[in-house]
């Protein structure tokens, strides 16, 4: 038996780390040579395209499913040989959250709380109360909508106390509310130092959730990091609202750090690529006016994280 | 792989890893279940209305009707419908209706106890929570035991009580009324006063001499006294109430099977990952093939020795009370109403550790498929 108190390996510097994971399905290679590091105390992204191997990896860190090679420690702990000490303090939804429709959402957390220490049964009724559904508490779960299991879910997740959840597409099922209500409760689940790991492909609820995100495609993390840093060196666009777009267009086709120049009605559009420094707009600004151009205005357009996955994962799947 | 360093993101070694206290004496890594683990899994399996009733349905519904009607039958229709009650009642209903279908009542509770998380998706959240897939599996056991053994019970209780209270107090044979629960030397001195009937139409140990059906000549008295003494055993256990050491026995062996029949569902639908398939084979098991394996019909000479581990259920009819053995049609044989020379022939050292290595075997083998399973 393994005393939780007596921790090896523990290290805290990151939530989840991962280093050479790999889980094969035969030929197909769902989870290749991932090196991970997720920090503590952040929101990180785990993005990546229909079947890229973002479940596959979770089922692989909680143990759901071995690897075939390489190492992984989640809160420190290495797994699987530590498995039941890192798990007491991780929640996870892994796929769909599904529970006994026979029973109710009380039962059912009863029968999770069973499975996790004996504080955990104190816990059901605040976690339910904290994801809005505690009015339903003793109604059957076949009963749930989709948006309510997957507060259930959530609230499993709570009954551990932990210091890390992993939520798998959690927004799926939920309305705008409740993806709003989601949005928050990943929000003050961070204010309250946990790591939350959210896979998902919605770009715009990762974008707007999360500090930290890895890009994930055909089973490798190619990008990781914050999304700030991830999207300051791709590509971006100018848009220059001046008297005579058509002369603007001829004089910067000359110049070397424009990769796209397009007349519209807004006037004309400057497509820079990536890492690309600031200045070049001033420069942008200096060879109109002196060549006798009335800039009215001068707008940055920043990429979208989704715009800017798109164009990664989509680099990718070209042929080479 | 681009590693790009954390700025934006909190200092991770400002992380508060020991904010959320680690609960001292958590062992969850340990393969015993926890008491709120085995009474959860309890609740899991009581509050499924439809498996309840059809249990209650095959141990206690069966039985119950079969005793009302002959109550009723009995009450309206003295003459032509015996009591409800009495030893051969009791090992019909034990025999027949309990044993059959307090077995498949209990695979089939069985078998839903080992797929019901696997099947409703509950199995990978409680993974999830780092608890030992071992004691996860180990927790169904006492809780569905919990379940079926008292359903048994009352069943049995009904059987017994029934048995008991509405056992003919009187028994007529060829226009000639058999007095009962009379003593030994009671029983003989009723044989030695009738002694065509005690002679030819009882069981007893060897032939009757010309036509069994009528007696040839009156014997002796002390002849009869002799026949009556030998047959007394039979008597005593056939036409009155069940004795108790006879239904404590009954008790146990229904309860064993039970038990035998609940791990190896839980065992067989957590290897299939499924309910329905297991409980159709455990059906035609039970009815079709478990009949032919007792039998000394399929004994190869050469492989009895196999037979013997083999077999579970040679085991468990090693422990049959002897008055209950007309479940495989040997009832009335000529060496009475047990002919133990129908099973293939086994120690009870060997039948108890046929029972054990087998209940451990399935056990183990469970908790070990539920151990590597992907979840």
């Amino acid at each position: 038996m393994t005393d939780l108190l007596a921790s090896p390996n523990r290290t805290d510097e990151w939530a989840v780390e991962t280093h050479g994971l790999t889980k094969r399905f035969g030929e197909n290679i769902a989870v290749n040579d991932v090196e991970l590091l997720v920090p503590r105390g952040s929101a990180f992204g785990y993005l990546g395209p229909n079947g890229a191997g973002k479940t596959t990896l979770i089922r692989v860190l909680l143990g759901l499913t071995h690897a075939d090679a390489g190492t992984m420690t989640l809160l420190g702990h290495a797994i699987p040989r530590h498995r039941d000490v890192a798990l007491a303090r991780v929640g996870a939804i892994v796929d769909e959250p599904r529970f006994h429709g026979h029973l109710t959402g009380r039962q059912n957390l009863q029968i999770l709380a069973a499975a996790r220490e004996r504080a955990a049964k104190g816990r059901i009724d605040p976690a339910l109360e904290r994801v809005g559904i505690l009015h339903r508490a003793d109604d059957k779960v076949s009963k749930y909508s989709m948006g309510m299991r997957q507060r259930l879910g959530v609230a499993a997740c709570l009954l551990g106390d932990p210091q890390l959840l992993i939520l798998d597409e959690p927004m799926n099922g939920l309305d705008p509310a409740g993806m709003q209500d989601m949005r928050e409760m990943i929000t003050s689940l961070v204010s309250e130092d946990r790591t939350v790991v959210l896979s998902s492909h919605l770009l715009d609820e990762v974008e707007r959730t999360c500090d930290a995100v890895a890009i994930v495609d055909r089973g490798k993390v190619i990008r990781q990091g914050p999304i700030s840093q991830l999207l300051a060196g791709s590509p971006f666009e100018v848009q220059v609202e001046c008297s005579d777009p058509d002369r603007a267009r001829s004089l910067l086709e000359g110049t070397t750090f424009v990769s796209h120049l397009q007349v519209g009605p807004n006037g004309l559009a400057i497509s820079l690529p990536e890492n690309t420094q600031r200045d070049v707009v001033a420069e942008i600004n200096r060879l109109l006016v002196e060549g006798g151009i009335s800039v009215h205005g001068i707008q940055q357009i920043q990429v979208s994280l989704e715009e800017w996955f798109l164009s990664v994962t989509s680099r990718l799947g070209a042929p080479e | 792989m681009t590693n790009i360093p954390d700025v934006d993101a909190p200092d991770p070694g400002s992380a508060p890893a020991q904010i959320h206290a680690e609960a001292p004496g958590d062992h969850r890594g340990s393969w015993i279940p926890t008491r709120a683990m085995i009474a959860t899994r309890f609740m899991e399996l009581r509050k499924r209305r439809g498996l309840m009733i059809t249990l209650i349905a095959l141990t206690i519904g069966l039985p119950t009707l079969f005793l009302v009607i002959k109550l009723l039958l009995h009450a309206f229709v003295p003459h032509s419908y015996g009591p409800a009650g009495g030893f051969a009642v009791f090992t019909s209903l034990i025999a027949g209706v309990l044993y059959i279908f307090g077995f498949i009542a209990a695979m089939t509770l069985g078998a839903t106890a080992g797929c019901s998380d696997l099947a409703d998706g509950m199995f990978r959240q409680q993974v999830v929570t780092g608890r030992s897939r071992v004691a996860l599996y180990l927790a169904r056991i006492p809780a569905g035991l919990a379940i079926i053994i008292p359903m048994v019970a009352v069943a049995f209780t009904i059987i017994c009580a029934v048995c008991v209270f509405s056992a003919p107090s009187s028994f007529d044979f060829q226009d000639t009324t058999v007095p009962l629960g009379l003593s030994l030397h009671g029983y003989q001195t009723w044989a030695a006063d009738h002694p065509n009937l005690i002679i030819c139409d009882f069981p007893y140990n060897g032939p009757c001499p010309g036509n069994e059906a009528e007696p040839i000549t009156p014997l002796p008295r002390a002849l009869a006294q002799r026949q009556a003494e030998q047959n007394y055993p039979t008597y005593a256990v056939t036409y009155d109430s069940p004795p108790y050491g006879e239904m404590i026995r009954a008790g146990l062996w229904l309860e064993l099977e039970v038990i035998i029949a609940y791990v190896f569902g839980l065992w067989f639908a957590s290897l299939m990952g499924q309910r329905m398939v297991p409980i159709i084979l455990m059906i035609v098991y039970e009815i079709i093939f478990r009949p032919f394996l007792l039998s000394t019909k399929i004994q190869i000479p050469h492989l009895i020795n196999l037979q013997r581990p083999l077999v579970i259920e040679l085991a468990v009819a090693h422990f049959e009370p002897a008055g209950i053995g007309i479940n495989y049609g040997i009832v009335n044989g000529p060496a009475g109403l047990q002919d133990s020379s129908h099973l293939v022939p086994e120690s009870t050292a060997i039948a108890v550790a046929v029972i054990a290595a087998w209940l451990v075997g399935w056990t183990v083998l469970g908790a070990w498929r539920m151990a590597t399973r992907d979840a």
